[in-house]
């Protein structure tokens, strides 16, 4: 492999894993890729032999697949919109934070956006979307809408990318056609300045109601039908708050990882994890506020069939994964957040991975009890995840892990001319910005 | 790889976008079209496909614009 000339520059650590990536990035791709190389051969043999071999039997017709879908497409929503939030409200801490989370999002889109395909028993099927599909199926909104997703994150993700990847191209690196091509002749330019800029600002405004309407559409696929434990109007903000907190977790798992593989103790700050440690307290409040809401509606109604359900995850065969998923998804991270001594980076990262956990837990029981115990007269369903979906799981995280090392050795993780631009002008800016909203000073009485 | 062919290839890129995004447009308004005809869908259904079509587009005018922009905001000295 050939190494580009190491010129000297002052985020030298964030060039460092694109000039040099050493031997180790081909020794972990190599094993992702074998694992891949088994997935693609337990998916072949479940194209040739159709969904028999996976848990799936009536009435649970909706397992790992539906599950991992909503659990990916969650993961994906904290990426885009923490960051244009942070870009709108202009943290100034944001800047090494918000292209690692953008990329999850690009990233895990595509996951979870192949994972309805992967449920379908002939994925040729998915052609009759095209050609004959129903408008008033949410199924159809979720097409859209994931679309519109992850076309507009991937142009969030890759606009404000133009001035590192020129500095890319400008450093020799290769492949220099890709940089070259990619970007678009910037210059930094004050008129290319003012274009990316103004191209940003409009990103910003229109990815934050479509990253919404995203996870409250995929809401709608359980909230649209009268199946018990699926048919209530807090489905989609519900959804939409589980979606952003297990997102700002999977954003402090790989800022963690990053910082210690990368050796970025110099970008990314205690501070940093800090700041995003008490957001993600906050929303495991609000997560907490939404499910006890959810519930006790149900649980006052006290319909039959929605009991059958209450029951079944309090204190039924779901019971354990649903006081795990309470657990993982409140106790561990408030206690952990809650209290100063333990929010260090070894608690949050325990407390995300918890949280990983937990909302994947969530999803599961979204899902399958509801379709356990139908409202039709059927015996309570039984279903067991076998061999074939547990590899398509693991596909799935390992697809997630080669696609970000993948971009780590094309482009830098963290925002250089972001960071650049923070050195010089940050301080100036935010110190007019206090200035502007400070109280004018009181006339002293005497001047009176 | 010569700057001409990467100059053509960015234009194919800008122009295949806005294919894609056309023809997402087409798709949507075809469904409409036959769920009206067949008196398939509620009217929300509707209204949330047809909110599609602007974003779609807007995305691709960002692009076209940057494209554009970062074009003719280059430094002239150094222009091919």
């Amino acid at each position: 492999m050939e190494r580009a000339p190491a010129q000297p520059h002052p985020d030298y650590p964030l060039l460092r894993p694109i000039e040099n990536p050493g031997r180790t990035f081909y020794y972990i791709v190599g094993v992702l890729l074998a694992i891949l190389a088994y997935t693609g051969y337990v998916y072949v043999r479940q194209i040739l032999f159709g969904l028999g071999v996976t848990g799936m039997a009536q009435p649970v017709t909706w397992g790992f697949y539906i599950i991992n879908f909503v659990f990916f497409i969650g993961i994906s929503h904290a990426g885009t919109l923490i960051s244009a939030i942070l870009r709108l409200s202009k943290a100034e801490w944001r800047r090494p934070i918000t292209r690692m989370a953008e990329v999850i999002t690009a990233i895990v889109l595509a996951i979870g956006g192949l994972h309805p395909i992967i449920d379908l028993g002939r994925p040729d099927r998915m052609l009759h979307l095209f050609y004959n599909g129903r408008l008033q199926s949410p199924l159809l909104w979720d097409v859209t809408s994931i679309t519109a997703y992850f076309t507009a994150s991937t142009i969030y993700l890759y606009i404000p990318m133009i001035p590192d990847i020129a500095i890319l191209r400008d450093r020799g690196v290769k492949p220099r056609w890709l940089y070259e091509f990619l970007s678009w002749g910037w210059q930094g330019t004050e008129r290319q300045h003012k274009v990316l800029d103004r191209a940003m600002n409009i990103l910003m405004v229109v990815v934050i109601p479509i990253a919404v309407s995203v996870h409250t559409i995929i809401s709608y696929i359980f909230a649209m039908t009268v199946q018990p434990g699926w048919h209530s109007t807090i489905f989609g903000p519900y959804f939409v708050v589980g979606a952003i907190f297990s997102g700002i977790a999977a954003i402090l798992v790989l800022m963690i990882v990053f910082r210690k593989v990368f050796r970025l103790e110099g970008y990314l700050k205690h501070i940093h994890f800090n700041y995003l440690g008490i957001l993600l307290l906050i929303m495991s409040l609000l997560w907490f506020y939404f499910t006890f809401s959810e519930y006790l509606t149900g649980y006052y109604g006290h319909e039959p069939n929605e009991m059958r359900v209450f029951w079944y995850k309090f204190t039924g065969a779901f019971a354990p994964y649903y006081w795990a998923m309470v657990t993982c998804n409140f106790l561990v991270p408030v206690i952990l957040l809650g209290i100063r001594k333990f929010r260090t980076i070894t608690g949050i990262l325990f407390a995300s991975i918890s949280v990983i956990v937990g909302m994947w837990l969530e999803r599961l029981i979204i899902v399958v009890p509801s379709l356990a115990n139908p409202r039709l007269p059927y015996p309570t369903g039984i279903y067991i995840p076998s061999h074939t979906e547990w590899i398509l799981f693991l596909g799935g995280v390992s697809v997630f892990i080669l696609g970000y090392m993948l971009f780590a050795r094309f482009f830098p993780v963290i925002s250089i001319w972001e960071i650049e631009e923070g050195r010089h002008e940050s301080a100036k800016m935010v110190n007019e910005r206090i200035t502007s909203y400070m109280p004018d000073p009181q006339p002293s009485s005497a001047q009176e | 790889m010569n700057q001409k062919w990467i100059y053509r290839l960015q234009i194919f890129s800008v122009s295949m976008v806005w294919v894609l995004f056309t023809g997402i447009a087409v798709w949507v308004f075809t469904l409409i079209r036959e769920s009206l005809r067949l008196r398939d869908a509620p009217d929300a259904s509707v209204g949330i496909s047809i909110v599609a079509i602007p974003v779609f587009f807007t995305l691709a005018a960002v692009l076209t614009y940057v494209f554009i922009g970062l074009r003719k905001g280059r430094r002239k000295d150094v222009e091919p």
